[in-house]
């Protein structure tokens, strides 16, 4: 074992404490391992990586007695976190997937926050669609971060074809047929032609105009711009096959085989470029996706530009985030909770002044001076102010997978829905129909809480 | 004739027990020995195996969630996955896909190992490089074949275009997803080869000889000294192909996560979805449970099936 | 010629392992130019077959060589330009991978020594020693593979974790030292079906000589099992230099992660750094293209068996 500075003397002696605790000598030693050790898990990109690591380090210079352990699980996360549930080993605090987080919640295994929301005033003055409450009272936290959906786009592109730019705010928000006009202008294939013109390649397209993304985080902010929710107020009957519905995926379907301004699923193909490369590339003129996307789109070497999504009726978005959670087996209550109002604080940090995160505290949309310090920078263009922050303020909803019970087999559901539809060859009223029926035969079972108003 | 004589050779009965003489200064000891030289795998099974494995069949017969408490409910998960369409979609899908990957793996595997079995300049060279995609790690891969499958602008479709032959979608359609899958398993040979390889090192070469001195082509070499032989190799690769296949996972998760539609559904996606995802550890392991005895089942088979056509030199090995 | 098949089995004095070479040393044949004719029109099918082999290699060092952008455009370049070398420096300083590259063989050290011997061993007894219930207990140690790892991970976590294993290396590394517990089943059966073709007059000579099984083994079985030795190696130690889901598991502390780990944070949950992830991975799998390309060289060697000729 030389060599092998893992394989110690310390290691040996556990494994015989683990033994003898086996057939019942001695159950302490086992026990003992661990210190003052406090563990933070996460997952997320090298770049993620290491701005949480900053963050925890400077969490742990306000700190003596207590070792910040960054617990980086890079993928698989789900996996390793139901060993760890699973064998008693939970860290103190970590992001948790939100059907995850609700079920350990329920299990007693989720610290409840909402006891100390006076004492600790960050966490308490959150967005209100950002909390997970559990029960009517009980809330096992927030999301770790907000995310909202927007339109991303090329401004050269724009500039190039005479397209007009996606309109900044939600009140000059397009209607769907100025922004199917647009993407028409963007659109073009490798001779130039534009879908309209006799000619057109539809095979070799140089630019396609926008995405018809079949996520559901980018087009659930459309279906309730349209009037409608997945789930009606009884969170047991869906809506997704009402006439709106139908109508706004029929749209989507329209935007690629139709209109052929985006690409068809087989066009873009999995695990595609990301639309921040094919947007700098000029390879597509806009598209809908996450906030989270303007760290990549920022970075790219391109003049790009944020808008609000195009409406069916009234404008709406999406506000979105995976959970971060404190585990009730924590020693450290107290620690565990000013960590969980340091970790937000964009002065803490830097993933918020880079693009990827959004705040939680509604003073950093609605103060100056708190705007200021996290968006008075590169990554964020000058109309990020009314296309973004007033927009998640004024039009967002929260997406319906963190509220609706049973949501791994609904949305798994959903999936196979859409890919059905994105081929083009099925009806998408029949196809909905029989979403529906299956929804509505028991998979449904109601939403969970809304912060109390 | 004295082919036959050879091609009965590898299906002759063995004489029941051990042949007597020589064996019996080995007396009781041999049996001693034998446990003892199988022990580590003995008590490997006893120590990390059983004990897991009775737990998951225990978990199978409990509504277990992760982390909360279970409730045995007898054979209740298994009543509900005979409703529950997903279960029977990612069977059918996952035997699909089996009966078509093992026996083209196995045959081009074998075909290749011949091949780079002669000995001509650079032969090390060409078996590294036959053995290349089974090392480039498996998101590089998945990467590389969904760029070769895309309809519009991939390898296949545009040497389809260019000699004028109808172009396919690939793992976008519904239909194809499965084949454009085997093709990939297909590609990913190497390990098969490698262990015809090493098996082809075992024919014993003056046979060849006999042969020849006999009259004997090519054909005649293969048919009655190569296969004869590589038969417990065979046997081997079938056999595993079969277990690891029906296990397939990689190609769903990193590539297709089940879709388009279900139709690349495996087996144990599935399964790793209900246990990791949904935390339904007591659902999955049912799943699990019906899988092996699946398994079971074609692997007993495939073990009686061998008397007729694996040659063994100890005639009663199996 | 009756009996192609049997001189060897029957006659212990020369056993039929004691192949003469087939390639080059047999007798010249009258027909050499018909075998250059072959031999070219073998050379021709290997080398089609080799490029289409060898375009995910060529297609991964060019995207090690790109950037994003470049590695997704539309129709896709072959040559990168330019070339952006700097993925090599920023993929391989991202992460200690010195670190985790020392990490990966000493795990490596141990389930390579570890499986070739128990794996050999118990197989050796499966194959060639007689004993009650022998083929009973091949079954259940096969049995053991065909249920789905993903509902034993847990209890077999659970157990570790009592034992106060978590983040080390013992969790990746004792099992092995257990026929590889498992997964190691596979070995045992290659070893046994490769065990099963040798001869049995071998022992059956050495035992009237007085030897002991563990002789055998060790003096006739093993070395003219070079060739399955060779590909247990190979796979073992591929399988361990890929294992992904062990080491994320059982690992915490990032200074006891392994490549596989190093890779996976290019691919992390929700982001992808293609042209970081495509150099690293080339660097990562040199290793084993060269370990494959020295020890493939053993599929010729396994058949000189000129020692056992006397």
């Amino acid at each position: 074992m030389t060599g092998s500075p893992n394989l110690s003397r310390r290691d040996v002696l556990k494994i015989g404490g683990g033994l003898a605790a086996t057939v019942g000598i001695g159950g302490s030693l086992a026990a003992c391992s661990g210190g003052n050790e406090f563990e933070y898990m996460f997952w997320g990109s090298t770049g993620e990586q290491d701005a949480i690591e900053a963050m925890l380090a400077g969490f742990q210079d306000t700190q003596e007695d207590l070792t910040i352990k960054p617990v980086y699980t890079p993928a698989d996360y789900d996996t390793k976190l139901n060993a760890l549930v699973a064998s008693g080993n939970v860290p103190d605090l970590g992001y948790v997937q939100p059907a995850m987080a609700y079920r350990l919640a329920e299990q007693g295994k989720l610290l409840d926050l909402a006891p100390h929301f006076d004492e600790y005033p960050s966490l308490g003055q959150r967005l209100p669609g950002s909390y997970f409450y559990w029960e009517e009272d009980k809330c096992l936290g927030t999301q770790g971060a907000n995310e909202t959906v927007i339109t991303f786009y090329n401004r050269a592109a724009f500039a190039e074809t005479g397209a007009q730019p996606p309109p900044a705010s939600a009140a000059e928000a397009w209607d769907w047929d100025t922004y199917v006009e647009n993407a028409y202008l963007l659109t073009a294939d490798q001779s130039g032609r534009r879908p309209d013109e006799a000619g057109f390649d539809p095979t070799q397209v140089a630019r396609f105009g926008t995405l018809a993304s079949m996520w559901s985080g980018a087009w659930y902010g459309l279906l309730l711009s349209a009037g409608v929710d997945v789930v009606d107020s009884s969170g047991t009957r869906t809506m997704l096959d009402s006439p709106e519905a139908i109508d706004m995926f029929q749209k989507l379907v329209d935007l690629m085989y139709e209109h052929r301004v985006a690409p068809s699923p087989s066009q873009l193909g999995n695990n595609a470029p990301s639309m921040a490369v094919q947007l700098a590339s000029g390879r597509l003129g806009m598209a809908i996706d996450g906030q989270w996307a303007l760290l990549d789109v920022s970075q790219a070497d391109f003049d790009f530009g944020v808008g609000v999504l195009p409406s069916l009726g009234t404008p709406k978005t999406t506000a979105m985030g995976g959970p971060t959670a404190i585990f009730a087996d924590t020693e450290y209550v107290e620690q565990a909770l000013e960590l969980y109002a340091f970790q937000s604080d964009p002065d803490q940090v830097d993933l918020f002044s880079s693009g990827l995160w959004m705040p939680l505290e509604e003073k950093y949309y609605t103060d100056p001076e708190a705007i200021a310090s996290w968006t008075d920078n590169d990554a964020h263009p000058p109309e990020y102010k009314t296309a973004v922050i007033d927009y998640t303020l004024e039009n967002s909803q929260t997406y319906f997978t963190q509220k609706l019970r049973n949501v791994e087999e609904i949305d798994r559901l959903i999936t196979s829905t859409t890919e059905r539809i994105q081929t083009g060859e099925e009806d998408v009223a029949t196809v909905m129909g029989e979403l529906a029926a299956q929804l509505n035969d028991g998979m449904l079972q109601g939403v969970y809480p809304s912060a109390p108003q | 004739m004295t082919t036959t004589t050879v091609d009965r050779a590898p299906t002759r009965k063995a004489p029941p027990g051990p042949p007597g003489g020589p064996r019996r200064r080995l007396g009781r000891g041999e049996a001693r020995w034998g446990v003892l030289l199988a022990l580590p795998a003995i008590l490997g099974f006893a120590i990390f195996t059983i004990g897991p494995m009775v737990a998951s069949l225990i978990f199978s017969l409990t509504d277990w969630q992760i982390g909360g408490d279970p409730q045995f409910i007898g054979f209740g998960n298994y009543v509900e996955m005979a409703d529950d369409p997903l279960f029977w979609k990612s069977l059918g899908v996952t035997t699909y896909y089996t009966l078509a990957a093992v026996p083209l793996t196995l045959f081009v595997g074998f075909v290749v190992a011949l091949l780079v079995n002669q000995s001509f300049r650079g032969q090390s060279l060409w078996r590294t490089v036959y053995y290349l995609p089974t090392l480039v790690p498996a998101v590089a891969s998945a990467v590389l074949w969904i760029w070769i499958f895309n309809p519009d602008f991939g390898l296949f479709n545009t040497i389809l275009r260019s000699v004028g032959l109808p172009t396919s979608n690939w793992l976008y359609s519904e239909s194809t997803a499965i084949p454009s899958l085997v093709i990939m398993a297909t590609w990913g040979f190497g390990n098969a080869m490698v262990i015809f390889l090493a098996g082809l090192q075992g024919v014993p070469g003056q046979l060849y000889e006999a042969v020849a001195l006999d009259g004997g082509g090519a054909w005649a070499k293969f048919r009655h000294v190569t296969w004869p032989f590589m038969t417990p190799v065979i046997f081997y690769n079938l056999v595993t192909g079969v277990i690891g296949t029906f296990q397939v996972f990689n190609q769903a998760y990193v590539m297709t996560e089940g879709g388009p539609n279900n139709a690349t559904l495996f087996y144990i996606y599935y399964l790793y979805t209900k246990a990791f995802t949904d935390s339904e550890m007591g659902y999955a392991s049912a799943l699990a449970w019906v899988l092996f005895l699946i398994v079971m089942v074609v692997t007993v088979v495939l073990f009686r099936n061998a008397r007729s056509w694996v040659f063994y030199e100890m005639g009663d090995a199996r | 010629m009756t009996g192609v098949l049997t001189p060897g089995p029957k006659n212990p004095s020369a056993p039929t392992a004691t192949a003469v070479q087939r390639r080059g040393r047999s007798p010249r044949t009258r027909v050499g130019e018909a075998r250059g004719l072959t031999r070219a029109g073998l050379w021709l099918v290997l080398a089609f077959g080799a490029i289409v082999m060898i375009v995910p290699f060529v297609w991964l060092i060019r995207s090690a060589l790109m950037t994003d952008a470049q590695i997704f455009s539309s129709p896709p370049a072959w040559i990168p330009d330019p070339f952006a070398w700097e993925n090599f420096p920023q993929a391989l300083t991202a992460q200690p991978f010195a670190r985790y590259f020392l990490n990966t063989m000493i795990i490596e050290l141990f389930v390579v020594t570890g499986t070739v011997i128990t794996c050999s061993l118990s197989a050796f007894s499966f194959a060639r020693l007689r004993w009650r219930g022998r083929n009973v207990v091949f079954g259940l140690l096969l049995s053991g593979v065909m249920l789905p790892y993903a509902v034993t991970l847990i209890p077999t976590f659970v157990m570790w974790s009592e034992l106060g294993a978590l983040d080390t290396f013992i969790p990746l590394t004792v099992p092995a030292f257990f026929a590889g517990a498992g997964g190691g089943v596979f070995n045992i059966f290659l070893f046994r079906q490769f065990f099963l073709s040798i001869p049995y007059e071998l022992d059956e000579a050495a035992y009237i000589d007085g030897a002991n099984p563990w002789t055998v083994y060790w003096r006739i079985i093993m070395p003219l099992a070079k060739p399955v030795t060779v590909v247990v190696v190979i796979f073992t130690f591929i399988g361990v230099w890929n294992d992904f889901l062990g080491p994320l598991l059982y690992l915490t502390d990032d200074s006891n992660f392994t490549l596989a780990l190093g890779l996976a944070t290019f691919q992390s949950t929700y982001t992808a750094q293609w042209g970081l992830l495509m150099a690293a991975s080339l660097v990562v799998i040199l290793p084993i293209i060269v370990l494959f390309f020295v020890l493939q060289r053993y599929f010729v060697e396994g058949v000189t068996l000129t020692g056992l000729k006397g």
